[in-house]
C-alpha cells in the first residue's frame, strides 16, 4: 500500500462522458426503430454508411494525431501502431457514433435517381466529420454541429434530387414533397399568397403519416427521446424551451396575421403545422442540444436558443428553402463564441441579459410583423 | 450529466451517528513550531525541561499577529522532530515525553460568574490572546483578531454547518456539549453587546434541531435562536451560511462585521467559552477518522499533537491494503491530502479522511457546463480552464476572468463529466492573476 498524494477535491460525481453519449443514443432508439419499421432498407442503409464513414474518419484521425514524435529514430510499423491505438478509448467510438446517427436520420429515404444516395450519405457524413469537426481538433473543439454541417452540405449540393417514397406501407401520399415544401412555395409566389396547410392532419404529422427525412417525422418518438433526455440530465432543457418557446411566440403573430388575410386557417392549426412539420423538434432535442456547440452559461443558452428561433421563423416564412433547422444551428453555432465572450458572458441573470434576450425576440418580432403585413395587405 | 451539483454523495452518513471516543494519550506529543500563517516561532523552554499541561512554551510569529504555544500533556521536552504539518509542509515539532500525570499549569485558573459578568471586550480579547484561540473549522485564523473589530454587530452567526460530506465532528461535538455551546455564545454576546445570536445547522440534522429546541426554551429572552439552513455543498462557506440566514449578500473582498455580522465556528465558541471561564487553550480537539479506507470509521477526541499513525491504529488500520490509498486531513472536497501517513494533529485538523485512491482517465472537454451551473461564486471554470491551455497564457484575459473570486471548493472538478481536474487549473489562474 502507498499512499498517493493527489489533488482536492477527492471526489467525483458518479458520471462520465461514455454514460452522456450512451444516454443520447438511447433516447435516438425510438428514433431509429421507428425508420427502420418505416424506411426498412433505405434506413438502414442510411445509417450503415453514415456510421461506417464517421467511425473511420476518426479512426484514422486518431491514429495521426496520436503518432509518434519525431525524435531521429527510426519506429517498427509495430511500434508506431502501438503507440497511436493508444489514444483510441471508448469515447473515439461513441461520439462520432452519435453524430453518424443524427446525420442519418435527417437524411431523405431516397434520392433520384435511385443510385446517388450511396454518394449523398457518404459525401455529406466525409464533410460533416472532417470540416465540421476534426479539422478544429476533434471531440469538444468543434465550433459547428457535425451532423448540421454534413446534412447543410448535401442538402445544398444534392437537394434538388431529394425524393420521398410516395407509399411506405405507413403512409400513403400522391405528391412526393414534405408539408413544408407544399407551404413555403407558396408563401414565396406572394402575389396570390395562399397558404396551403396541406393534406395532412395535425395527427398526421404527430405520428408521422407524412413523408420526410426518416427521422424527423415521427414526433411521438423524438418527444419520448427528449423526456428521457432531460430526466437523465443530459441535455439542457433551457436550450429547447427558449428554442421552441421562440418559434412559437414568432410563428403565433406570423398565424394571427395569415388568419386575418385567410380566415380559413386557424391560427392554431396554422401555429400546430408549423410546430410539427419538418425537422424542428428533432434538431431543437438532439442537435441544437449538442453541448460542445452551444453556449455555457444560463442566460447564454436562452439567448442561444431564441437566436435558433428566430433564424428558424425567418428561414421557413420568408427563406429560399423550405427547411431551416439545420441552417439556423449552424448560425446558432456562430453566435455561440460570442455570447460566450468573457466580457460580457455571466452565469446570473442580470438585467444585460435579459434585455439582449428580450431585443432578439422582439426586433425578431417587429421584423417579421412588418415583412408579413406589407405581403398581405399591400 | 448537465446539472447543478446541490449535495454530494455521502457514503459515510452514519458516523454521525456513533458517539465520540475519547482517544488515550499516547506516549509521546508533538507540537508544531510554525504552521502554515506563522512562518516563525520562539521556543522559551530547553531540552530536558519539565513542562506542565497547558503551560505556554514558546510563542509563533506571524505577519500582524502572535501565537503562544501551550504543552497538550505534563512531561520533558525531549527535543525537536521533523514531521507533516497538515498543510503538507515537513515543519519542526516540539517532541514530549508524556508523564501520563497531566498536572496542570497555573495558568488554568477558573474565573467566578461575578468576574466573568464585569469582563469588557478588551479584556476577554487579551484572553483569548493569552490562550491562543484560532478558528477550528480549518481555517486557523486568530480569534482575537476577530474579536477586535470596530464595527457594530447586529448579528452573531454560529457556523455548525460542517457542509462537507463524510465529516461529522463538528455535529456530535453539538450533540454531546450544548450547554458549553450555549455559554460561549452568551460570552460573545457580551463582549459584542448584541442580542441576535443565530446557530446555524443543516436542515436534514433533525436530531440537533431537536436538542436545541428544547435547550433555548430554558434560556428563554437570551435571543439565541436556531436557524437551520441549506444542506446543499458549499452551504458553510461564509458568504454563503450569511445569505440563507440573514439574506444580506456579502461582496467579495469585503468583511462581513462591515454589514454588521460576525460569525464563529461552533468549536470555536466552545474554545471561548473554555478559555474565558477556565483559562484554558485549546489541548484537545473533535476529529472524524473516516473514509473507505479505514476498518472503522469513528469519532475522537483527541489531544493535541497526537500522531495520526496511533489513532488509525484505533480504528483498526487500514481496509483492504493492497489499494492505494489517498490520506487527507479536513474534507475530502477541500482538505489538503498529504505525501505521506507521518502527520500530526494540530489545532486545525477537523477530520482524518482515507479514500482509496483512483485513477481518473481525462477526456476532452465537452463544455458541458456542469462546474459553470455549479459554481458558487458565479466563475466560468470552462473559459479558465481554456484560457490556462492555451500558450502562451495571456495575463490580462485571466485577468479579466477575475479567478481570485474562487473559493477552490472543488466542485467544478466534482461535477467535471470528462474528469478534468478543473480546480488545479484556476489554482494555476490564481497564481498568474495575482502577478503584477
Amino acid at each position: 500500500m502507498n499512499i498517493i498524494k493527489e489533488s482536492a477535491p477527492h471526489l467525483r460525481r458518479k458520471d462520465s462522458l461514455a454514460r452522456m453519449m450512451v444516454d443520447v443514443i438511447i433516447a435516438l432508439l425510438p428514433v431509429i426503430v421507428f425508420s427502420l419499421v418505416v424506411y426498412k432498407l433505405a434506413a438502414l442503409r442510411n445509417i450503415l454508411l453514415s456510421v461506417a464513414t464517421m467511425e473511420l474518419c476518426e479512426f484514422v484521425f486518431i491514429l495521426i494525431k496520436n503518432r509518434i514524435p519525431y525524435d531521429g529514430e527510426k519506429h517498427t510499423i509495430k511500434e508506431k501502431w502501438e503507440h497511436s491505438i493508444k489514444g483510441y478509448g471508448i469515447n473515439s467510438f461513441l461520439v462520432p457514433l452519435v453524430s453518424a446517427l443524427i446525420y442519418a436520420l435527417i437524411l431523405p429515404a431516397s434520392t433520384n435517381p435511385e443510385g446517388l444516395i450511396y454518394f449523398v450519405v457518404v459525401t455529406g457524413a466525409l464533410f460533416g466529420e472532417i470540416i465540421g469537426k476534426l479539422v478544429f481538433g476533434g471531440t469538444g473543439k468543434n465550433i459547428f454541429n457535425p451532423a448540421a454541417v454534413g446534412m447543410v452540405f448535401s442538402e445544398l449540393c444534392f437537394g434538388s434530387k431529394y425524393n420521398h417514397p410516395t407509399s411506405t406501407g405507413y403512409y400513403d401520399v400522391t405528391a412526393g414533397a414534405t408539408p413544408l415544401a407544399n407551404s413555403t412555395t407558396i408563401i414565396e409566389s406572394s402575389k396570390a399568397l395562399v397558404f396551403n396547410i396541406g393534406d395532412y392532419s395535425l395527427l398526421d404529422l404527430f405520428l408521422g403519416r407524412i413523408p420526410g427525412m426518416i427521422g424527423e417525422t415521427c414526433k411521438v418518438c423524438i418527444i419520448v427521446g427528449l423526456i428521457y433526455l432531460i430526466i437523465r440530465h443530459t441535455i439542457d432543457f433551457r436550450i429547447v424551451v427558449s428554442y421552441l418557446g421562440t418559434f412559437s411566440l414568432l410563428m403565433l403573430f406570423a398565424g394571427i396575421i395569415i388568419h386575418a388575410k385567410q380566415p380559413e386557417i386557424g391560427v392554431f392549426n396554422f401555429l400546430g403545422y408549423e410546430f410539427l412539420s419538418g425537422g424542428l423538434l428533432f434538431g431543437a432535442v438532439f442537435m441544437a442540444t449538442d453541448p460542445v456547440t452551444s453556449p455555457i452559461t444560463r442566460p447564454g443558452r436562452l439567448i442561444y436558443g431564441a437566436i435558433l428561433g428566430v433564424s428558424t421563423v425567418m428561414i421557413r416564412l420568408f427563406g429560399a428553402l423550405p427547411e431551416g433547422v439545420a441552417f439556423s444551428i449552424l448560425i446558432g453555432n456562430l453566435c455561440t463564441s460570442v455570447i460566450d465572450y468573457r466580457k460580457w458572458s455571466t452565469n446570473a441573470y442580470t438585467w444585460k441579459n435579459i434585455l439582449a434576450l428580450s431585443l432578439i425576440v422582439v426586433l425578431a418580432l417587429l421584423c417579421l410583423v412588418w415583412a408579413l403585413c406589407v405581403e398581405v395587405f399591400r | 450529466m448537465i446539472k447543478k451539483a446541490t449535495h454530494i454523495e455521502d457514503t459515510m452518513r452514519l458516523l454521525g451517528e456513533l458517539p465520540t471516543i475519547k482517544a488515550p494519550v499516547p506516549e509521546y506529543l508533538y507540537l508544531a513550531t510554525d504552521n502554515a500563517r506563522c512562518p516563525k516561532s520562539e521556543i522559551f523552554i530547553k531540552e530536558g525541561d519539565h513542562v506542565n499541561l497547558c503551560q505556554p512554551i514558546g510563542i509563533r510569529h506571524a505577519a500582524f499577529f502572535d501565537q503562544p504555544i501551550h504543552a497538550s500533556c505534563s512531561g520533558i521536552f525531549v527535543g525537536y522532530e521533523k514531521h507533516y504539518h497538515r498543510s503538507g509542509k515537513l515543519v519542526n515539532f516540539i517532541k514530549i515525553k508524556n508523564d501520563f500525570k497531566d498536572t496542570m499549569d497555573p495558568f488554568v485558573k477558573e474565573r467566578s460568574d461575578e468576574e466573568i459578568a464585569k469582563l469588557t471586550k478588551d479584556e476577554m480579547t487579551e484572553i483569548i490572546k493569552n490562550c491562543a484561540s484560532v478558528g477550528l473549522g480549518g481555517s486557523s485564523f486568530p480569534t482575537y483578531i476577530k474579536f477586535q473589530t470596530k464595527a457594530p454587530i447586529k448579528t452573531i452567526l454560529i457556523n455548525g454547518i460542517e457542509c462537507e460530506p463524510y465529516i461529522t465532528a463538528d455535529k456530535r461535538l453539538m450533540l454531546e456539549s450544548p450547554e458549553d455551546l450555549i455559554e460561549g455564545i452568551k460570552l460573545i454576546q457580551q463582549a459584542f453587546g448584541c442580542k441576535d445570536a443565530k446557530i446555524c445547522v443543516k436542515k436534514k440534522y433533525h436530531e440537533l434541531r431537536e436538542v436545541y429546541g428544547e435547550l433555548l426554551s430554558r434560556y428563554e429572552g437570551s435571543g439565541i435562536t436556531i436557524c437551520p439552513v441549506g444542506n446543499f455543498y458549499p452551504q458553510g462557506w461564509e458568504i454563503s451560511m450569511i445569505k440563507s440566514a440573514t439574506g444580506i449578500d456579502v461582496k467579495t473582498g469585503t468583511l462581513p462585521s462591515a454589514y454588521g455580522i460576525i460569525n464563529f465556528n461552533v468549536s470555536t465558541v466552545i474554545g471561548i467559552y473554555y478559555a474565558i471561564k477556565y483559562n484554558l487553550p485549546v489541548y484537545e480537539r473533535r476529529i472524524s477518522v473516516t473514509g473507505n479506507g479505514i476498518k472503522h470509521p469513528s469519532n475522537f477526541v483527541v489531544r493535541i499533537g497526537t500522531p495520526i499513525k496511533s489513532i488509525i491504529e484505533r480504528c483498526g488500520g487500514y481496509k483492504d491494503p493492497e489499494i492505494d490509498k489517498s490520506f487527507i486531513l479536513g474534507g475530502p472536497m477541500m482538505g489538503a491530502s498529504l505525501p505521506s501517513d507521518d502527520c500530526i494533529i494540530t489545532k486545525t485538523v477537523t477530520s482524518v479522511i482515507v479514500l482509496n485512491h483512483k485513477e481518473y482517465k481525462e477526456e476532452p472537454c465537452i463544455r458541458c457546463g456542469s462546474c459553470v451551473l455549479s459554481c458558487p461564486t458565479g466563475l466560468e471554470p470552462i473559459s479558465i480552464m481554456e484560457t490556462m491551455r492555451s500558450m502562451p497564457v495571456n495575463k490580462e484575459k485571466i485577468k479579466e476572468l477575475n479567478p481570485l473570486k474562487c473559493i477552490e471548493c472543488g466542485l467544478c472538478t466534482y461535477v467535471c463529466t470528462s474528469k478534468i481536474p478543473v480546480t488545479d487549473y484556476i489554482r494555476r489562474a490564481k497564481v498568474i492573476a495575482k502577478l503584477k
